[in-house]
């Protein structure tokens, strides 16, 4: 895609979800639009390990994951590494409940063109751009402190 | 002159007093302004393991092993002695010995009679220790409930999610481009069930704002399926309604069907327009209506098509015993779905044209 040529920078992509099936939707809707998504992971430690051996500018991260572990745990380390999260999970009181782990949830039942523009929404938004318009059901968690 | 009341009345007086403490049958103290017994009821004996008989000309500290034995209740008593307080219901603990702690409501009052210079006071104690268990299990219960609900309605969404993701892999899939286009309007359908779905999580009632979860709706299909916002929009329009979540997704899938099928037909060629979506209602009665100002509808009826659209949009209203009206709106088309439960004296005030039956073509 003429696009991701362009402008590559900002597009690494890390998906860690235990439902397989909106992971590979997600994979191809990311695809789609110029993203370079990274092999899809659904446990902790597996997506650490991919986050540190290939640093992705951004993470969606499902809160429950395969075998009890846990997203916010996981975002938490993300956070750390400097990789912004986005919850994409319906268990939307955990999500709130963990608002310094993440910088915004997009809760399940989304449709996968959404959670794209919730991506490009927050990248934006985090560089301070307010031009673009969130999608609908996205919950920004992180302000951007006034610059003043 | 009045005759002073001779010993023999005094004495019926106070045998009547004791009399109605004793046989109180909810647990009762007669008390001097010193806060000893003058009597207690038999069922104050019974509830607090007290003996009546020896309690009386004690202290109220010294009853049963000094579990009235409490600062706050003495203060609160001597306070209502001298008439500065009233007490309406004072909760406390009480700890007997050996047993478990009892919570107890107590009511006094200073008692008005002839004999100012000898206050009494009367005390009524109620023991809610069972009440409050139950209202404890009942709350846990009810809480319990909403935790189940949540995890039903997470577990909805997970499946939805998968539901619609598989539609729009296989729509991604499919080289047919009718395939594709069905494949795609069955995602709409999921969507539109799911958008519901969405706004109920976090709401322990099965209440649904209808107007935001139309705008939810129609943002969700103009973000799916119209490319230039400018040419084309869908808004919301109309009144403030709160329904039940088994009409709402019901009236979700129309609207969803009709604005599908408006972006689909309506404008043709680049043709820029926009849709309205409304829904009024009026006591019992409601119109929803979903409006264009595109190219209108065929004017040969052998060109319309009665798709799965057509079938679901009829099938719904009818559940919802609807009535479906389309008219040519001039420009574009106006599609009705309306419910009559009671005939306004108004006509006029309805807001719908009555719709004479149902007619209906392509959707």
């Amino acid at each position: 895609m003429t696009e991701a040529n362009q402008d590559t920078a900002g597009k690494i992509l890390l998906i860690v979800e235990d439902d397989v099936l909106p992971a590979m939707a997600l994979r191809d809707e990311f695809e789609e639009a110029g993203y370079d998504v990274m092999d899809l992971t659904a446990r902790h430690q597996e997506a650490l390990a991919a986050a540190r051996a290939r640093k992705p500018d951004f993470a969606l991260v499902n809160i429950e994951l395969q075998g009890r572990d846990d997203g916010i745990a996981l975002a938490e380390e993300l956070k750390a590494m400097g990789i912004p999260v986005l919850f994409i999970s319906g268990q939307i009181s955990r999500a709130r409940s963990a608002q310094s782990a993440a910088i915004g949830s997009l809760p399940k039942p989304y449709r996968a063109s959404d959670v794209v523009k919730a991506v490009e929404y927050l990248q934006r938004h985090l560089r301070g751009d307010e031009s673009m318009r969130p999608p609908r059901g996205l919950e920004v968690f992180d302000p951007i402190p006034d610059a003043a | 002159m009045a005759a002073r009341p001779s010993s023999y009345s005094e004495d019926a007086a106070l045998s009547l007093a004791m009399a109605v403490v004793t046989s109180s049958p909810g647990p009762l103290l007669l008390l001097d302004g010193d806060l000893n017994v003058i009597a207690a009821s038999d069922s104050f004996s019974q509830a607090f393991g007290i003996d009546t008989v020896n309690a009386a000309g004690r202290h109220l500290s010294y009853l049963g092993g000094g579990e009235w034995d409490v600062p706050q209740l003495r203060s609160l008593l001597a306070a209502t002695v001298s008439g500065a307080a009233k007490i309406e219901a004072y909760e406390m603990d009480l700890r007997p010995s050996g047993v478990g702690a009892r919570q107890l409501v107590i009511h006094a009052q200073r008692l008005v009679y002839l004999d100012e210079g000898r206050p009494r006071l009367l005390v009524a104690v109620t023991d809610v220790t069972a009440t409050r268990a139950n209202e404890k299990v009942k709350d846990d219960a009810l809480r319990q409930n909403l935790v189940l609900l949540q995890e039903v309605r997470h577990r909805v969404a997970n499946s939805l999610q998968i539901i619609a993701s598989v539609l729009l892999q296989n729509a991604r899939r499919t080289r047919s481009e009718e395939t594709r286009g069905h494949l795609h309007d069955a995602h709409h359908r999921v969507m539109s069930v799911a958008a519901l779905e969405r706004q109920l999580v976090g709401t322990g009632a099965g209440d649904v704002e209808l107007r935001v979860y139309f705008a939810n709706l129609c943002d969700s299909i103009a973000a799916a399926m119209i490319g230039d916002s400018d040419r084309l929009s869908i808004a919301v329009a109309g009144a403030q309604a709160v329904v039940d979540a088994r009409v709402s997704v019901s009236l979700g899938l129309i609207v969803t069907e009709l604005a599908i099928n408006a972006l689909k037909h309506a404008f043709p060629g680049g043709q820029r327009g926009r849709i309205t979506v409304d829904f009024e209602f009026s006591g019992p009665n409601w119109s929803l209506s979903v409006a264009d100002n595109g190219v209108g509808m065929p004017a040969d009826p052998d060109q319309i098509q009665v798709g799965l659209g057509t079938s679901i949009v009829e099938a719904l209203a009818k559940q919802l015993e609807a009535t479906v009206e389309v008219v040519a709106a001039r420009p574009g088309t106006r599609v009705a779905i309306t419910h009559t439960e009671v005939a306004l004296a108004d006509e006029a005030s309805s807001p719908v044209a009555r719709a004479s039956g149902v007619g209906r073509s392509a959707v």
